[in-house]
C-alpha cells in the first residue's frame, strides 16, 4: 500500500480532503501539493477529514501552517474532523487545537460552517 | 571472537532517505508496545523517532541520500532507550531551543516543531558527540 493516498471531494462549496496513511517528511510534498492545488483553484475553505490518517509529523503540520494565512485572508479556513487519538495528541501538544477548528465528525464541521454549531 | 550481542537491544542501519521513515517508526511503535507501553504512548514514541530521524536526514545530512542513520533500541528495566547516530552536522543540548507553544499560536510559522514534539512525547532527550558521531538519545520510561 502507498504511504499516502489523498482523495478530494466538493461538498456545498467546501473542499473535503481525505488523506489516508501517513504524512511525514517522505509524503509531505504530496500533501502540500494537494493543498496548494486547491488554494490555487480558489477553494479557500478546506475540511481535512482525518478518519484514515494514521499519523502526521511536524512536516505535515508545517504544510498546513504554510497555507493558513492565505486561506483566511481570502475568507476561508482549514478545518479538521475525525482525528484519531494520536493525531489529536500531536495537534493538541503543539497548541494547534487553538489555531484550528477541530470537530469530532464531518457533520458537526458542516453544522458549524453553516452557523449552527 | 566477536562478543555476544546484547540480548536487550538491537540496532538498525538505514540509508539517509525518508522512504525508510515508516519502517523505523513502525519498529519503534512495536518496541514500545513490547516494552509494556499502551497504544497511545507507543504512537508518541514512534512520532518522536520519526522527528529525530527526519532531523538527521534533512538537517544533519542536508537531504543527501548516501549516508547512514543508525538506530538502537535498548530495553532497560525501567525505560526504553532509543539512540540515533549520524556523521553529519550534529546538534548539542545547548543548541536546542524549543519554541514556546503559546508564542507559536500567536505568531505561527514553519519549523521548530519536531524538537518540541520529541521533548513533549519523550521523558528525556539528549544530544552529544559520541566516538566521532553525533548522538541523539531519547528515553521513555515504561509503566511500573
Amino acid at each position: 500500500m502507498a504511504d499516502l493516498l489523498i482523495q478530494v471531494r466538493e461538498v456545498d462549496g467546501v473542499a473535503v480532503m481525505r488523506p489516508e496513511g501517513f504524512i511525514n517528511a517522505h509524503t509531505v510534498r504530496m500533501f502540500e501539493d494537494a493543498l496548494e492545488k486547491l488554494v490555487a483553484s480558489g477553494r479557500f475553505t478546506i475540511l481535512l477529514d482525518c478518519q484514515a490518517l494514521n499519523y502526521i509529523s511536524s512536516a505535515g503540520l508545517g504544510a498546513i501552517m504554510g497555507l493558513i494565512e492565505t486561506v483566511r485572508e481570502n475568507g476561508g479556513d482549514i478545518l479538521l474532523c475525525n482525528l484519531h487519538e494520536n493525531v489529536f495528541a500531536i495537534f493538541d501538544t503543539l497548541g494547534f487545537t487553538q489555531l484550528y477548528r477541530v470537530f469530532p465528525t464531518e457533520a458537526e464541521a458542516f453544522q458549524a460552517m453553516a452557523g449552527k454549531g | 571472537m566477536r562478543a555476544a550481542p546484547d540480548p536487550e537491544s538491537f540496532r538498525l542501519v538505514i540509508p539517509s532517505q525518508t522512504r525508510y521513515l515508516n519502517l523505523v517508526t513502525g519498529l519503534a511503535k512495536r518496541a514500545s508496545l513490547a516494552a509494556g507501553m499502551d497504544d497511545a504512548t507507543a504512537a508518541k514514541v514512534s512520532i518522536a523517532v520519526d522527528e529525530a530521524v527526519t532531523n538527521v536526514i534533512i538537517h544533519a545530512y542536508r537531504g543527501e541520500s548516501t549516508h547512514q542513520v543508525e538506530i538502537e533500541l535498548r530495553f532497560r528495566e525501567e525505560a526504553l532507550e532509543i539512540r540515533i547516530w549520524n556523521t553529519g552536522t550534529g546538534l548539542h543540548d545547548e543548541d536546542v531551543v524549543l519554541p514556546d507553544p503559546k508564542e507559536y499560536v500567536k505568531h505561527p510559522r514553519k519549523g521548530g516543531l519536531g524538537l518540541l514534539l520529541m521533548s513533549r512525547f519523550m521523558d528525556e532527550i539528549h544530544f552529544k558527540d559520541a566516538d566521532g558521531r553525533s548522538e541523539c538519545c531519547m528515553i521513555k520510561r515504561t509503566p511500573a
